[in-house]
């Protein structure tokens, strides 16, 4: 039986007189990868912005683990397991890879300033714990040898995963990931495929956006398809590939037109 | 606190205020426009101004040659005199304000630096320019004559209507109507609103982003020269400091309206002048810039894109 | 052109810690004897054509230094343009000048009160203020500082436009004294202020605040992604920076032992910022650079004393636009920032 970690209800979000999304109903279960696609302009980075907070949706109802996380603050709702990467890459350039992920981590500790100052033991304690996970991090994405190169002189590939690793630092449940393959070749995309599975067996629910078809049918459990902001589908992938809705949101045309 | 004159003086401060308020429109659209252009603050306007009132002041006597004591003048060559002292004062604040972007702000963005840097360059610039005409003026203050008899067209329920004030709000509405116009009609107004939605785009479709650039510091510093004009026929007086406190309310009347929206700055500058007369008459002059400073936060609390900025919910790109 | 900060730190991560320790001391020493460089031989040229070196200069650029690192946690290391930054000292120095005058209370005694007046002051001031995009962040800060003046200006208590005069000065520490002409005692006061606050922005830079700030800087719709508590951080730095102007203005009072409203103006806040964004954001050596260098250059040029702000303006302009990103850019270390806190 798997639970709904993460559940939008009814979401609608509208900018004056756009509507970027319509009553979109979407869920993701504990444990899955779940696959949020469709054309561009569909809406699906905007259900990544109403999820973290950046926007507040204009109706509807956002739930995690069952509680309403409406309206909650980003840093917040970071502290209580969401974490996103972003459609293009926005790391913290002038700090190295390690510190990246460092700072995420920040986020559970109890010491701030304070403690900062004075040195105090639990500070230090914290310190060294958030320094060896996010070498652990960086190891995990393949990244451990970049720790100390800045995060704009990396090359573009190890980019993308830094900013997996640190997002995957502030120890989220779900993890929502925009479009992480995007500019990859097929190799490094096939590489990218097999990372996601282990994160997802490491524990980690995901939630990601993608254009690259293969990729998803590969690794995905569930598909969800937005098309100018309406949910027309969410299945198994296989079942989503064949609905006609799908192939006629993304060809413009229907299925058995010839 | 002199509530008194919440009775007495109703009117008469609304139309100061709309008066005094129109002059902080035609400043504040010198900070507004260069701000949805640039995203920079024009720091230099201020000083714009101030050359600008010294700018009507040469105008008058210097090359029209009526002496500071002289009478006021009548008809045709009143107005001649007027019309003269007026657009001289725009064309130099104009000019100015092009000169400004030359040397503040056109290498920087060419390097695409830091903002600080800019800031610290327009201020800069800003610097020069008032110490410049501090020592020219030995730190004094310059009266202008008096060539606009202030008689009245009369009173309704205790505001008087005086030629200059009339004559402010009148400019002022033509001013700001033509530069609407201009704005949403012309292609080269159509350009600058371009640029401030998207300098990207802009440059994709073929205008010439420098140009643009220079026209809105032009236009600026027209209508800031146009205030420069009207303040010095109001208040007979001007010094070299003059610009510090005018520029700052008026930047904050441009913040109020939203920075970067022309009518809201229409609406902000009016707004603040007429606050500030209120302010003025009821709590004291000396304490009006902490009443239009208070009543910015809270604004911006508020509504933190101003009164009329972008309404998009908590939107951080 | 040869980036000497990245030289020097080369040079330190090389070094054990005793050698540093070495070093730090020998180097705090030269700087305080540096009130006497004047009179000795080989640095006397340091003597400016009219004012006594010891006298004008030593003292005010090590109180621009302290003011500059204040500022730079706000400007530098957040990212927070505040342009009001006077208004801080200005609120030390008048609990100096009031408290001074008005109880039995010596500067040591007023100093926690200048800098918790000052720290309230930054809270309240940001708490509406900090949560505002740059620029109109920029706009209030600036409102506050020329607030503060005015309040300053027309209040009873702060004397009005007269000012407070007959503010004490500090009592004798071990036999020094802190009188009128005792310049080479205030320099050292405001050294150990100085040193005081490298020390602590030291500690936090290497450690979350540190790092909760630099992420604020960069990007901070990010930091706030990843969890980092954008309005706490950005009020600790606000704080901080308030606290060390109100302290800088405690010192200042109580050594000119009279203030006044127009030392207070939107041109210091500008002198300070140009300290610090001159000498290259967020780093303490450029704000000492920055500092060292816009306090000492109006005195050697004192002889055209009426247009010492005249061409304050044009080296400003041409500095910032000749080098935009300081004299001594921030360059981050790619392998040296790796000294584990222990």
């Amino acid at each position: 039986m798997s639970e709904k970690i993460l559940e939008l209800k009814n979401l609608t979000m509208q900018f004056g007189g756009v509507t970027a999304l319509n009553a979109v109903d979407l869920h993701v279960n504990k444990g899955e990868i779940c696959a949020l696609i469709g054309p561009n302009g569909a809406g699906k980075t905007t259900v990544f912005n109403v999820i973290t907070g950046v926007y507040q949706a204009t109706q509807g109802d956002i739930f995690f683990n069952g509680q309403s996380i409406l309206g909650m603050k980003r840093h917040k709702i970071a502290q209580i397991g969401l974490a996103r990467t972003f459609q293009n890459v926005r790391l913290w350039g002038e700090m190295t890879a390690l510190e990246n992920v460092i700072t995420a981590t920040d986020v559970h500790k109890r010491s701030g300033l304070p403690g900062a100052l004075l040195g105090l033991p639990r500070s230090r304690k914290e310190e060294k714990a958030g320094r060896e996970r996010a070498q652990e991090l960086l190891d995990f994405m393949g990244i451990g040898h970049r720790s100390d190169q800045l995060g704009k002189n990396l090359p573009y590939g190890d980019q993308r995963r830094l900013e997996i690793a640190r997002a995957m630092g502030t120890e989220p449940q779900v993890l929502l990931l925009d479009e992480p393959a995007a500019g990859f070749n097929p190799a490094e995309k096939v590489e990218l495929a097999s990372l996601i599975k282990k994160i997802r067996d490491a524990g980690y629910t995901i939630l990601l956006i993608e254009h690259d078809m293969s990729l998803i049918m590969g690794i995905s459990d569930r598909v969800a398809v937005l098309d100018f902001g309406i949910k027309i589908a969410d299945d198994l992938p296989s079942k989503v590939q064949s609905d006609p809705k799908v192939i006629e949101a993304y060809l413009g045309v229907p299925a058995d037109a010839s | 606190m002199n509530l008194q004159v919440l009775s007495s003086q109703f009117w008469s401060l609304c139309l100061q205020g709309v008066a005094l308020g129109f002059i902080y429109v035609l400043i504040s659209l010198g900070y507004t426009m260069v701000y949805g252009v640039l995203r920079l603050i024009n720091f230099a306007n201020s000083e714009v101004f101030m050359i600008g009132t010294f700018a009507t002041v040469v105008a008058q006597v210097g090359i029209l040659n009526n002496q500071t004591n002289s009478q006021p003048l009548h008809g045709f060559r009143l107005v001649y005199t007027l019309l003269f002292a007026l657009v001289f004062s725009m064309l130099v604040s104009g000019i100015l304000g092009v000169l400004v972007e030359l040397v503040a702000y056109r290498r920087l963005r060419a390097l695409g630096t830091n903002r600080l840097a800019s800031l610290i360059s327009a201020i800069a610039v800003s610097i020069v320019l008032l110490e410049t005409t501090r020592i020219i003026t030995f730190s004094r203050p310059q009266t202008s004559p008096r060539l606009l008899d202030k008689w009245s067209f009369g009173e309704v329920a205790g505001a008087n209507f005086r030629i200059d004030t009339v004559m402010v709000i009148v400019s002022g509405i033509i001013i700001f109507f033509v530069l609407d116009r201009f704005v949403t009609k012309t292609r080269l107004g159509k350009a600058i609103r371009a640029v401030s939605m998207s300098e990207e785009n802009s440059k994709l479709m073929g205008i010439n982003l420098n140009r643009v650039v220079s026209l809105t510091f032009f236009i600026g510093g027209l209508t800031t020269g146009a205030a420069a004009f009207f303040y010095t026929t109001v208040y007979e007086t001007t010094q070299f400091n003059v610009g510090f406190n005018l520029g700052l309310a008026a930047f904050t009347a441009a913040v109020l309206g939203g920075i970067g929206n022309l009518r809201g700055a229409f609406y902000g500058g009016i707004f603040l002048g007429v606050l500030e007369q209120f302010a003025s008459a009821i709590l004291g002059s000396q304490w009006k810039s902490v009443t239009v400073f208070l009543v910015l936060v809270l604004v911006l609390l508020l509504k933190p894109n101003g009164i009329f900025g972008e309404a998009v919910q908590q939107t951080r790109t | 052109m040869i980036n000497l900060r990245d030289k020097g730190a080369a040079i330190w991560e090389n070094w054990s810690r005793t050698k540093r320790i070495i070093f730090v001391v020998i180097a705090i020493t030269i700087v305080a004897f540096m009130p006497y460089a004047g009179e000795f031989g080989p640095t006397s040229f340091l003597n400016t054509p009219i004012s006594s070196y010891q006298a004008v200069l030593v003292y005010p650029i090590a109180l621009f230094v302290l003011m500059g690192l204040g500022l730079n946690i706000v400007v530098g290391k957040s990212g927070l343009l505040d342009l009001g930054y006077v208004a801080f000292f200005a609120i030390g120095a008048y609990t100096m000048g009031i408290m001074g005058t008005m109880t039995s209370l010596n500067t040591w005694e007023i100093l926690p009160f200048g800098i918790f007046f000052a720290m309230l002051a930054g809270l309240l001031l940001g708490l509406p203020a900090l949560r505002l995009r740059g620029d109109y962040l920029a706009i209030v800060t600036l409102g506050f500082g020329e607030i503060v003046r005015i309040v300053a200006l027309n209040l009873e208590v702060t004397g009005g436009p007269n000012g407070v005069v007959g503010v004490p000065n500090p009592p004798p520490i071990l036999g020094q004294k802190f009188e009128l002409d005792d310049h080479a005692a205030y320099f050292w006061v405001i050294l150990v202020m100085i040193l005081l606050v490298i020390w602590m922005v030291r500690r936090f830079t290497v450690r979350r605040p540190g790092r909760a700030w630099e992420a604020i800087r960069q990007d901070e719709d990010v930091a706030a992604l990843m969890g980092v508590n954008l309005l706490v951080y950005k009020l600790w730095s606000f704080t901080i920076g308030a606290a060390v102007g109100g302290a800088g203005g405690v010192i200042y009072a109580s050594k000119t032992m009279f203030i006044a409203p127009d030392m207070f103006t939107f041109n210091t806040s500008i002198l300070v910022l140009a300290c610090v964004v001159f000498g290259g954001l967020g780093n303490i050596w450029g704000v000492i650079l920055g500092a060292s260098i816009l306090g000492y250059l109006p005195e050697r040029i004192r002889f055209i004393s009426n247009a010492r702000q005249l061409v304050f303006g044009l080296v400003l302009l041409i500095i910032m636009n000749v080098r935009p990103d300081g004299l001594l850019p921030r360059k981050k270390r790619e392998k040296i920032k790796q000294k584990v806190v222990k």
